[in-house]
């Protein structure tokens, strides 16, 4: 047998293929279904917050954020509750990260506001001496992309069935809906709805105009975002 | 036609040197400014605040990933495969148009890749999957890329003289076989044009944008299996298939033991692919895949340290060689590196080390001895044993190359010194409380005392990247350098002063 | 059997049967010492070793197989 797998490299490369595709089949493969079952409290991203979420992926945050905290009590003290499978639920992709260069951000909503982001995005050594961030100007002018956020709120409600304009049970026995657009017009009247929110508690004038005008800047979508991690 | 002896035909395997080499300056040199970034935030702004959109460090970041493992390295396995494959086939690539067709549209479609990736990397178009950022138009040219890659490779064992396939030629098999299965399953997602709204509108927004169709956990433990695998195929098995090779050429000692690096091959083909849960210790995927992520790290120090000492031994009574020929040193130091690393890796994927080396510089130091050590090495020698081969003429400088040798150790030492103290250092900081239960430090403590790391990583990288010069100047001089013949090309390399 | 039990079954054998078939492998490698053609493995070196296109192949690919 093994002189003659030796000897036909076709066969051989289908040995070879059985031999390493076995783990993936074992382990990847069976713990599909229990692993993308929601928790309770946990809601899709709205149309704004999923446009956050691609500036957030845009700039690559990911490389020094991670979204994933461990249940050790130095990080629980730091960041909160330990992350729990059903919480990610909705995150395609996943953005757990692999490197800490900057803190978890995880749960970020819960102990930064709107205006500590606003200044730290322009410049991080004025809230945080000493930090090595680079500021992200550009978000203050780059306007969002609300139509592709739509796109993939269509997408995932259509190929995953993501319940937007569903109701979806809260922690605190409340329920919630997230409201998906019918239209491309009405998902960025949606967004602008919500961007208005959180321009009210900014500070940068030209921001301010840009949503009074309309338009929404990527820094207003990306606070939308760290706002929802909770 | 000429009645013109047989020779082997290296016309692909030159081009491909040549990418390697380019792009293996391009992501060295992202990879300094890098290191540089975090040691003074303001090369963040290098090119001033109009460009700091494409100079920051968050935009650069996948490139460099991208550049070494994507360019540099594929490059080099490329280009080494054009070389080795016909050799230890005993069948040339001109004896076939049809090969020569396909290794040629490999090349430029290759190109063509590297470009749309570069491009739609500074733009920020991007999934945000480590090493599999590219969206899906670029995935469909990755996958053609890859066909090619697969048909060159058993389109040239088709047409062998030799009827076995030796050692070199199995890793190259499993390395098109391996990245293939795993590039393929880690991308699956869904261009979010195919979304229809209520209002019966489609194809919204940008075109080239997809979901993944994995989420949360799943798509960590598939991305991780990828990513970890990844690394088993693009920079360790179609390394060993490229010392399994040169060293011995080059040395002209035979294998220590052809039949240990059988069955080094099985063992490692049977245990990378379980190793991939160790970069999800302490998350939320199931406890048991943690677990057998650790034990099959652990367990992958055999296959890996059979096939480094089998390198190592092949020198058996023939040490000297190492002292005289840099090449050889080159190998030798390749293959050390390569055991450190496999040792280093297991270690770190024990659930008590990995709660506090998760995270932190130290990872990165270990990718970088394995990248820099073994991979940057390894294909380094391999270029410099095909360059007087290829071009008919000898290595331009011996000193040259024992200067590059020891400013390359000397930055690499630097560079895995430093961030293993960074690493342990910042993992002790974030989990210590003082007496009353409290954290010890605020994030930015922890940040602030890496400085000096920082800076002393940098002068690391710095080095390697200058070594890597005087290799690209190097194999650029060879080309003009004093022509040999046929009989200088047995085993050692031909050098010049 | 719920598919959990399935999985731990079908794990389990495949695990085995491969470690039996790899650790088949090295008995085989180190008593029978040749391949199928009597060709000792460790002269597969030569391969890398005598690679010149002139040089004769360690087992040469017949003109009949395929």
């Amino acid at each position: 047998m093994f002189h003659w797998l030796e000897k036909h490299p076709f066969f051989f490369a289908v040995g070879v293929f059985v031999v390493i595709a076995f783990a993936g089949l074992v382990e990847i493969l069976p713990n599909f279904a229990q692993a993308s079952r929601p928790v309770i409290g946990t809601a899709p991203y709205s149309t704004l917050e999923l446009a956050g979420r691609h500036v957030y992926i845009k700039n690559s945050c990911n490389a020094c954020h991670s979204q994933l905290v461990r249940p050790f009590k130095s990080e629980t003290d730091r960041y909160g509750h330990y992350s729990l499978s059903g919480e990610y639920a909705y995150d395609r992709p996943f953005l757990w990260g692999s490197k800490r260069t900057g803190p978890d951000l995880w749960r970020v909503g819960n102990y930064r506001t709107t205006d500590w982001h606003e200044n730290h995005m322009k410049n991080p050594a004025s809230v945080v001496p000493g930090s090595v961030m680079p500021a992200y100007k550009w978000m203050f002018s780059n306007k969002a992309d609300i139509n592709t956020a739509f796109a993939e709120q269509l997408t995932v409600a259509q190929y995953f069935s993501v319940p937007y304009n569903q109701s979806v049970p809260m922690k605190d026995g409340t329920t919630k809906v997230v409201k998906m657009g019918g239209s491309v017009a009405e998902a960025n009247a949606i967004a602008l709805e919500e961007a208005k929110i959180i321009a009210a508690d900014m500070k940068d004038q030209d921001v301010k105009d840009t949503v009074a005008r309309g338009e929404i800047p990527e820094i207003v979508a990306l606070i939308a975002y760290l706002n929802s991690l909770k | 036609m000429v009645n013109r002896p047989l020779e082997y035909d290296y016309t692909i395997a030159k081009m491909f040197m040549l990418t390697t080499i380019v792009l293996g300056i391009v992501g060295m040199l992202i990879g300094v400014i890098l290191a540089f970034q975090l040691a003074f935030p303001g090369v963040n702004t290098i090119l001033g605040e109009g460009l700091a959109e494409y100079t920051n460090f968050s935009r650069l970041r996948p490139l460099h990933t991208d550049a070494v493992i994507f360019g540099f390295t594929l490059s080099g396995v490329f280009a080494t495969w054009y070389y080795v494959g016909q050799r230890v086939l005993k069948v040339s690539m001109a004896e076939s148009a049809l090969l020569m067709f396909l290794g040629k549209l490999h090349f430029w479609l290759y190109l063509v890749v590297v470009v749309a990736v570069v491009v739609s990397l500074f733009a920020g178009v991007t999934t945000s999957k480590e090493y599999a950022e590219f969206e899906w138009p670029i995935d469909i040219g990755v996958v053609v890329v890859w066909v090619l890659f697969g048909m060159s490779i058993f389109g040239l064992i088709g047409i062998r003289r030799e009827k076995s396939l030796y050692i070199s030629v199995w890793y190259y098999i499993a390395t098109f076989l391996g990245i293939a299965m795993l590039y393929l399953f880690n991308n699956m997602e869904i261009p979010t044009m195919l979304g229809t709204s209520a209002a019966g509108e489609s194809g919204i927004g940008a075109w080239y944008h997809s979901v993944s169709m994995y989420s949360g956990t799943n798509d960590a433990l598939v991305q991780w299996w990828y990513g970890h695998n990844a690394v088993a195929f693009g920079f360790t098995v179609p390394i060993v298939a490229m010392i399994y090779y040169f060293l011995p050429k080059e040395s002209g000692q035979a294998i220590y033991s052809y039949k240990l690096s059988l069955l080094s091959f099985w063992g490692l083909m049977f245990v990378y692919l379980w190793a991939g849960g160790h970069h999800l210790l302490y998350s939320t995927v199931p406890d048991w895949m943690q677990t057998m992520g650790s034990i099959f790290s652990v367990i992958l120090i055999l296959p890996s340290w059979g096939s480094a000492i089998n390198m190592l031994l092949t020198m058996k009574g023939e040490w000297q060689q190492v002292a005289a020929s840099p090449l050889i040193k080159f190998m030798i130091l390749a293959s050390t590196f390569y055991m450190f690393s496999t040792l280093e890796g297991p270690i770190q994927a024990i659930k008590s080390v990995n709660a506090i080396a998760h995270f932190t510089d130290w990872i990165v130091g270990h990718v970088h001895d394995g990248v820099l050590g073994w991979v940057g090495f390894m294909i380094m020698a391999a270029l410099f044993h095909m360059a007087p081969r290829v071009f008919k003429r000898e290595i331009y400088s011996k000193s040259l190359m024992v200067a590059q040798f020891w400013i390359q150790t000397l930055g690499v030492v630097l560079y895995f010194t430093s961030m293993w103290i960074a690493g342990i250092t910042q993992g002790m900081m974030w989990r210590a409380h003082d007496e009353f239960g409290n954290l010890a430090y605020s994030f930015i403590d922890t940040v602030t005392v890496l400085h000096p790391y920082y800076v002393i990583r940098g002068v690391g990288g710095l080095l390697y990247l200058v070594g890597f010069l005087m290799f690209a100047y190097n194999i650029y001089k060879t080309m003009s350098a004093r022509p040999v013949e046929d009989h200088e090309l047995q085993n050692a390399s031909p050098m010049g002063a | 059997m719920d598919i959990a039990q399935l999985q731990a079954y079908g794990y389990f054998i495949l695990t085995a049967s491969l470690v039996i078939v790899l650790y088949g492998y090295i008995y085989h490698l180190y008593t029978k010492k040749r391949d199928a053609d009597g060709v000792d493995y460790e002269n597969y070196s030569n391969m890398a070793l005598k690679d010149d296109i002139v040089d004769t192949p360690v087992s040469a690919k017949s003109d009949k197989e395929k």
